[in-house]
């Protein structure tokens, strides 16, 4: 694919009231990279990803995905007044993408406190999840005449299940699967859209040492098995420096740091930030 | 084996098409064997006798088959003396008296050949899973049209199955929003009301409306449509309302649509009894004289259908987006399912099935007034859906029918006063009945909250413990 850039993040704010969540976010990821975005507890790590897929308009600044201007906005309304972020330039154009259209593009993602739907089994998340690729309409869907697609649509479920390992698990209700294969099931849910990007919001959380092993191995597996690139926040730093190309680090909205794992390692303002405050 | 089960399908076959010829000719057959029983021309003489016979004959005509049985039976006892019994007039008054009874039969034994065909060839496991449901179908039709020939038209039981039908399609297409997406309207009466109007409006054929619209000179709408076209009708117009609605409101996040739509249902009632509009409406007079049906199959079919199609929908790609929303938002919508797409189909589609309901209601009512459609009979609707379940189609179906026999005709003996020799029993008055109907209700909703079916559906298999199902997956693996 002649994609270099993936997704980038230009002076990107996110103030909430008087709090400025994301402060002058600006990064970079190239296609078919692992990049990870860590900081503190309420760094504004997730609010970045929410920014990113249409969840929240962010205050400031602009998101390019495939270089294509995905979401842009300047401070309105009440918030030219009360606007405190960093970046002083505002772009003039407003757009707006809602989280389904930009899903639509090919920017799937997890979510930091899951996210299942309920009420379904673990196959029937996936298979939600395929909705978005339809060629079917309401009649010829309610009539069964797309029972070939609907039949190619059960088929990648399964596939999907099988690559995260649940295909056993299969008719269980999703929330009553243990924790971690949750987590799976959610990573599962999110390739059925077909994405190029992938974004983890913690997708370790809660898991042993061992989990988190194989976890490694697992994002590094499916990067290369659908053809992704990978943004993952994550607290579990033998994870990151596990399988990140590049990592950004960010403590109240704003980067104090960008590099490669070993540079991150022993970058005094990170350790002072982060590592001296969560000590792993 | 094959050959086998298809042989007799066959023969079945046959049998039933034999029995299904003989009763519809049976059907014409009472005029020609009235002049064969009578050979002689009795009745010609007989003043008496003329007159019984006449009175067959009328009956006849008006189309009242009761009645025409009763004034045969009259006839037949009173004059058997002075008619002619042949064998053959014998068996072709047996068939006149039994052919519904005799049809329906047949027709559930082709369904059970249908059935045995499919089974004996199907090569994939697909057309099985319909083969037993057809031949149930196929069975509570022919039971109902039985049951309809036995008891008449107008007993108590048809009238109790009538409406439950006709509820169990509104109060499915309410589950559809309420229960399956996740969003929550009490617009139910109001779109009944536009069904009910619409259906109405159309269908009064063309010589019965200078009567219908006598204070408006006859009405503005001067053609009729057949009752087919305007039941469908009537459903697109409720839709249309609900479109408007949606688009507004549905675009919000939180339950506006609850508030929005039950303040619709309360000004188009208003609206539709506005003399400005007494042309088309007829004011704040009733509607009567259109079209309606003569048996409970009408209803049954129409409902049916209907609720097959909400069906096919709920477990299509576009019904598991629904529950994807009703279950989570915020996860649905990162699934790439427009929020405001879907909810705008789900709630147009319900209003649809409404309008269809509320035709089927003005038939079964045969006259219409908008002030009967008011928020308690949205609660109704919603009440049943809770009983039954919230996201559980057969128990909205189940419910209904409960819910109509109860107050219609379970909890009727409430309302009299009643005698025990010279004891009068406490508290049985008039509307006794309503204060008992909300204790059930209270109950119910207290010790099941889930209602009866919580969000399962009713299964065959499952209630008589047929493990097929199990076993498929377990030769899959
Ligand atoms: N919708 C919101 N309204 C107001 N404030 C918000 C909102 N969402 C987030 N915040 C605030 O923004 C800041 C960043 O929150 P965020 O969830 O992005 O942190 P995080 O880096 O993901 O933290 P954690 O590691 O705990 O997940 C926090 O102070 C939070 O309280
Ligand atoms: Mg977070």
């Amino acid at each position: 694919m002649s994609v270099e850039t993936m997704l980038e993040l230009k002076h990107v704010t996110m103030q909430f009231g008087g709090v400025v969540a994301v402060d002058d976010l600006s990064m970079h990821i190239k296609k078919d990279e692992i990049v990870a975005l860590i900081g503190p507890n309420g760094a504004g790590k997730t609010t970045a990803f929410n920014c990113i897929t249409g969840v929240y308009a962010p205050t400031n600044g602009q998101v390019f995905y495939q270089d294509k201007l995905i979401v842009s906005n300047h401070p309105q309304g009440r918030m030219k007044q009360l606007y405190v972020g960093s970046h002083k330039q505002f772009p003039s154009e407003v757009v707006e993408n809602t989280p389904d259209q930009i899903t639509k593009l090919g920017v799937a993602r997890t979510f930091q406190n899951i996210r299942l739907f309920k009420t379904q089994t673990a196959f029937e998340n996936v298979l939600i999840a395929t909705h978005l690729h339809r060629k079917s309409n309401l009649f010829s869907a309610t009539l069964r005449l797309n029972y070939k697609e609907e039949q190619q649509h059960r088929e990648l479920a399964e596939q999907l299940l099988d690559a995260v390992g649940l295909l056993k698990e299969k008719d269980e209700l999703a929330v009553s699967l243990p924790y971690g294969k949750q987590r799976r099931l959610e990573i599962a849910r999110a390739l059925a859209t077909k994405p190029q990007l992938l974004l983890l919001d913690e997708p370790a959380a809660g898991m042993n040492p061992q989990e988190t092993e194989a976890l490694a191995k697992f994002i590094v597996g499916i990067r290369k098995r659908f053809g992704l690139t990978i943004f993952l926040i994550e607290h579990h730093m033998d994870l990151v420096m596990d399988i990140s190309d590049r990592i950004y680090v960010i403590d109240f909205g704003k980067q104090i740091a960008t590099g490669l794992p070993e540079q991150i390692q022993d970058n005094p303002a990170v350790i002072a930030a982060y590592l001296g405050v969560d000590e792993e | 084996m094959k050959t086998v089960k298809i042989l007799i399908a066959l023969v079945l076959a046959v049998c039933a098409v034999t029995v299904i010829y003989f009763a519809q000719s049976a059907k014409d057959s009472l005029p020609g064997l009235l002049e064969t029983m009578d050979a002689q021309q009795l009745a010609a003489q007989d003043d008496k006798m003329l007159k019984a016979r006449d009175r067959v004959t009328d009956a006849l005509e008006e189309g009242d088959r009761e009645k025409t049985l009763r004034n045969l039976t009259r006839y037949l006892d009173g004059f058997s003396d002075k008619l002619t019994f042949s064998d053959g007039v014998n068996r072709e008054l047996m068939l006149f008296k039994n052919y519904p009874v005799l049809t329906a039969g047949s027709i559930f034994l082709l369904a059970i050949a249908l059935a045995l065909v499919v089974y004996a060839l199907d090569k994939g496991k697909k057309f099985k899973k319909l083969a037993l449901p057809l031949v149930l179908i196929a069975a509570l039709y022919c039971g109902i049209y039985i049951v309809e020939n036995i008891t008449g038209v107008n007993s108590m039981l048809m009238t109790v199955l009538k409406k439950g039908a006709i509820y169990a399609l509104i109060a499915v297409s309410m589950n559809l929003l309420n229960g399956f997406t996740g969003l929550f309207s009490l617009g139910q009466a109001g779109f009944m009301l536009i069904g009910a109007y619409a259906y109405a409006i159309l269908s009064i054929p063309v010589e019965n409306r200078a009567q219908v619209y006598q204070y408006y000179a006859g009405g503005l709408i001067q053609f009729s449509l057949p009752p087919l076209l305007s039941i469908v009708i009537a459903g697109l117009a409720a839709a249309f309302f609900a479109f408007l609605i949606g688009l507004p409101v549905l675009r919000l996040k939180s339950d506006y649509l609850a508030i929005a739509t039950l303040g619709f249902a309360e000004i188009i009632r208003a609206v539709f009894q506005y003399e400005g509009l007494g042309p088309i409406t007829n004011g704040s007079n009733l509607l009567r004289r259109f079209t309606v049906f003569s048996t409970a199959l009408y209803p049954f079919a129409i409902a049916g259908v209907c609720i097959a199609l909400i069906t096919l929908l709920i477990h299509s790609t576009y019904g598991r987006a629904f529950k994807a929303i009703r279950d989570d938002e915020v996860a649905a919508e990162a699934m790439g399912i427009n929020l405001f797409a879907h909810k705008q189909l789900a709630f147009v589609i319900s209003s649809f099935f409404a309008g269809v309901g509320g035709a089927l209601l003005a038939m079964y009512q045969t006259t219409v007034q908008a002030a009967a459609f008011t928020s308690a009979m949205t609660y109704e609707i919603l009440l049943i859906v809770v009983i039954g379940g919230m996201g559980s189609i057969s128990g909205s179906v189940i419910a209904s029918f409960l819910f109509v026999a109860a107050s219609e005709w379970w909890l009727r003996f409430l309302d009299n006063e009643t005698m025990i020799g010279s004891f009068q029993v406490p508290l049985l008055r008039s509307g006794f009945r309503m204060v008992a109907f909300s204790a059930v209700i209270m109950a119910v909703v207290l010790f099941y909250r889930k209602g009866i079916m919580g969000d399962k559906e009713f299964s065959l298999a499952r209630m008589i413990g047929w493990t097929r199902h199990r076993k498929e997956a377990h030769d899959e693996r």
